[in-house]
């Protein structure tokens, strides 16, 4: 048995995708998602086997949206797309598995034997590798948006979850610390906390060996002992 | 002894004449009239003004003669001679007979005499003429000592003739014994003097074409292509230096119809590139598509910039492109105390009409690749594989669920391609490019089903009017691609139209925000779009963009109403 989610924000092609998964008995179609960022949300949430991911989205490809998630928390990515010669050429190189839309029968059992078996990896993890992300896709009151990374002043976690600071606006992200740190310029200054340097005005040498910083907008984020070496490394500190 | 003095003073009587004669001649030689006898003429209106001309000399040089023991010396041959020579043996005989028979009118007991010598005169002329032209040495017609020695034997015959008709013979014998020497002597000098100021006029001429040309070819050779890459600035200024640099005025601007392209030289501190126009003289120019010429003195030419500016005379000179509209200007400029020069006078009309052809031969280029790329565009938009494969999808999706909303659905893709397959040079009714729109929308509606919502508003009385094909299609596709499909809320899209002015508006305004101008972005489309209908219509039309960031982007097309042409098109019909 397959647990699967399927994200494409156009409705009728998932509607056609599912018609087609109820041919095979051992699939289950665990969810649907319009887009990106609800998909996160999802596979977090669902944990499917495989995702079926469609390319071209609004505001968060697909393919950015693999670099979004742990590799250790990616399941098995299967790209859909009618047509889109810069990723087909990259898929090539990754021998990442992809269906076109429309997607035919035959094409979808072969992919999903490969599955099943397990015989061919799909390598959506390499592509997200080397990725970097330009925006941080947030959720807070009932509305979804974007945060550019140049906008972002620091990142922290509480018992809620990620929460992302912003110049202008500030909300929860899907998105974990580590992929953060992994993906982005970011630098880790402490256990909970990630701060955008470019925004730093000062830093405040505390008596233990810690540190605070000020950022222009005179938000203080803290800097604990054991983070503040690297920290002063990627300022260029001695 | 008495009769060798009578000699000299009547030779000196007769070289008088002949001053007044060459006089004459030298004046005529000012006008164009003098054009067709400085050279060999071959053509048949040549050959009617060179008869016309020396049998006006001929009858004149009757007229400045004397009388003389019942007869009258004169300088008529000089006409007859030259005539023949320059003419050929029919203008030579008949400039001869017509100087002859004006002769015999005035009776006398050498009248029938005079007409036949005169006559053989213009023949022995015209028959040298011929002699020459057949041994290709035309180039001897023109020197001034054969010319002499031709009418020294011409009047010698004009003599032996006389001897021979004139009765009685012993008058004949007395005339001649009197005028034989200063008529030979003056005839042939006159003729030789007439043919030197024909010659000195022909090197003048060529002298001075010879340096317009060689100024006009490096002109032309320097400024190759400069203004082909663009009537701008930049160009200009170039085009200016070569210009001014060649000519030696002081200085040298050039215009389009609003501003000041392109300074060099003196005054450039103050006459700045980019600045509008101010002078009278260009506004003139412009308006009237005429050269004016601000000489300083009898036409006042003041600075309209600067009291201190040392430039006090200009010579504007409009630029013409297309159907000889104005689209600028070239002003030539001398500084207070120097004078323009004949040469660079003439020469700015012809550095007009080379700027001018090259601005011409430039929009031509850049029409074409226009062309090209919009027909490739077009080609891509033909068979849009993102849009059509998603379409297809969405079709399939549709079969299966509603198989009566599915065949609508093959229908309206089928209008679509129909429409995309027209010729994009083709002007369509509003109402052909709101189908095409129409079919898209739906088949975009299907697709985002829900995501999307359109509302179109135009008015009936507009469905007529005609514009270019895939003007509004394009942009419409724009909104979908690059804003309604990366909005994650729903989406909207405005479609209005409008007329008021002669102008027909149509607005497209979707509620993403998203519009982008990079280079090679979203762009690329409604460029297309753009530059197409300012080619078409003109600068006052095309496509201009509103964006709000983040709430909306509006689109607007301004295209001229032409009523007359969609009427006669119906009439047609």
């Amino acid at each position: 048995m397959l647990t699967a989610l399927i994200i494409d924000d156009e409705a009728p092609a998932r509607e056609e995708l599912r018609s087609l998964l109820e041919a095979f008995p051992d699939i289950e179609v665990v969810g649907e998602c319009a887009n990106a960022i609800e998909g996160i949300s999802a596979i977090h949430r669902l944990r499917p086997d495989v995702v079926f991911l469609d390319i071209q989205m609004p505001r968060v490809s697909g393919l950015e949206m693999v670099g979004m998630i742990e590799a250790s928390a990616l399941p098995q990515i299967v790209f859909v797309t009618a047509y889109d010669e810069h990723a087909l050429r990259a898929f090539e190189e990754h021998a990442t598995d992809y269906l076109l839309k429309p997607i035919e029968p035959e094409r979808l059992a072969r992919t999903l034997d490969w599955l099943r078996s397990g015989s061919r990896q799909t390598s959506a993890a390499l592509l997200a590798q080397g990725q970097t992300l330009r925006q941080i896709p947030c959720s807070g009151r009932n509305r979804i948006f974007l945060i550019g990374l140049d906008e972002v002043e620091y990142i922290y976690t509480d018992v809620s979850g990620v929460q992302v600071v912003g110049l202008n606006k500030q909300g929860m992200t899907e998105l974990t610390l580590k992929v953060l740190q992994e993906r982005t310029p970011l630098i880790r200054c402490h256990r909970q906390y990630l701060v955008n340097v470019d925004h730093i005005a000062e830093i405040h040498l505390l008596e233990n060996g810690a540190a605070e910083i000020i950022t222009h907008n005179g938000k203080k984020v803290p800097v604990s002992r054991r983070h503040f070496r690297h920290l002063k490394d990627s300022l260029g500190m001695p | 002894m008495f009769s060798e003095i009578n000699h000299f003073a009547l030779l000196g009587t007769l070289l008088q004449q002949m001053c007044v004669y060459l006089v004459i001649a030298y004046l005529l030689s000012k006008t164009p009239l003098f054009a067709p006898l400085m050279q060999v003429t071959v053509r048949l209106p040549h050959k009617v003004v060179c008869y016309l001309v020396f049998s006006a000399f001929c009858i004149m040089g009757t007229y400045f003669g004397f009388q003389v023991e019942g007869a009258i010396a004169n300088t008529r041959a000089i006409g007859a001679v030259l005539g023949g020579i320059l003419g050929g043996p029919w203008v030579g005989l008949a400039v001869g007979l017509t100087g002859g028979l004006h002769r015999y009118s005035l009776g006398g007991f050498t009248a029938e005499a005079c007409a036949v010598s005169t006559t053989a005169e213009g023949l022995i002329g015209g028959l040298l003429h011929l002699y020459l032209m057949r041994r290709q040495r035309a180039d001897l017609l023109l020197n001034p000592a054969l010319v002499l020695g031709t009418t020294l034997f011409a009047e010698a015959v004009q003599m032996i003739i006389l001897l021979v008709m004139a009765k009685p013979f012993s008058q004949a014998v007395l005339l001649v014994e009197h005028i034989a020497f200063p008529m030979l002597t003056t005839n042939s000098i006159g003729a030789a003097l007439f043919m030197r100021l024909i010659l000195d006029r022909k090197e003048t001429l060529e002298k001075y074409s010879i340096a317009f040309s060689a100024k006009a070819l490096r002109i032309a050779e320097r400024s190759v292509g400069v203004l082909m890459q663009g009537f701008n600035e930049a160009n200009c200024t170039r085009m200016a230096n070569i210009i001014r640099e060649e000519t030696g005025v002081g200085a040298v601007a050039i215009t389009d119809c609003e501003k000041l392209l392109g300074f060099v030289g003196i005054g450039a501190d103050h006459h700045l590139p980019g600045t509008p126009i101010s002078s009278p003289h260009t506004f003139y120019a412009i308006q009237n598509n005429e050269v004016v010429y601000a000489d300083g003195g009898t036409i006042p030419y003041r600075c309209s910039i600067s009291k201190d500016c040392k430039l006090g005379s200009t010579l504007v000179i409009p630029l013409r492109g297309e159907g000889n509209r104005v689209i600028g200007t070239i002003k030539l400029y001398e500084p207070k105390r120097r004078l323009f020069s004949n040469l660079n006078r003439t020469l700015g009309e012809g550095i007009a009409r080379l700027l001018s052809n090259q601005i011409l031969a430039g929009k031509i280029e850049e029409q074409k690749q226009l062309l090209a790329q919009s027909e490739i565009k077009l080609l891509q938009a033909q068979i849009n594989p993102h849009f059509l494969f998603n379409a297809l999808n969405t079709l399939a999706a549709v079969i299966r669920r509603d198989p009566e909303e599915a065949r609508k659905l093959v229908q309206y893709l089928s209008t679509f391609f129909r429409k995309s397959l027209k010729r994009a040079n083709n002007e369509v009714t509003l109402k052909d490019e709101i189908e095409h729109v129409d079919a898209y929308l739906h088949i975009e509606l299907v697709r985002f089903a829900g995501r999307l919502d359109v509302e179109m508003a135009v008015p009936d009385e507009l469905l007529h009017l005609r514009l270019p094909a895939f003007t509004l299609q394009p942009i419409v596709e724009n909104a979908i691609k690059y804003g309604i499909s990366q909005l994650i809320e729903p989406g909207q899209i405005k479609i209005r139209a409008q007329r008021q002015d002669g102008v027909l508006t149509l607005m497209i305004e979707d509620n993403a925000g998203l519009y982008n101008p990079q280079p090679g972005g979203d762009g690329l489309g409604m460029n297309l779009v753009d530059r197409r209908i300012k080619i078409r219509y003109g600068t006052a039309y095309g496509v201009e963009v509103n964006c709000k960031p983040e709430s909306w982007t509006r689109v607007y097309i301004r295209l001229p109403i032409e009523e007359e042409i969609a009427h006669a098109h119906s009439v047609d019909y």
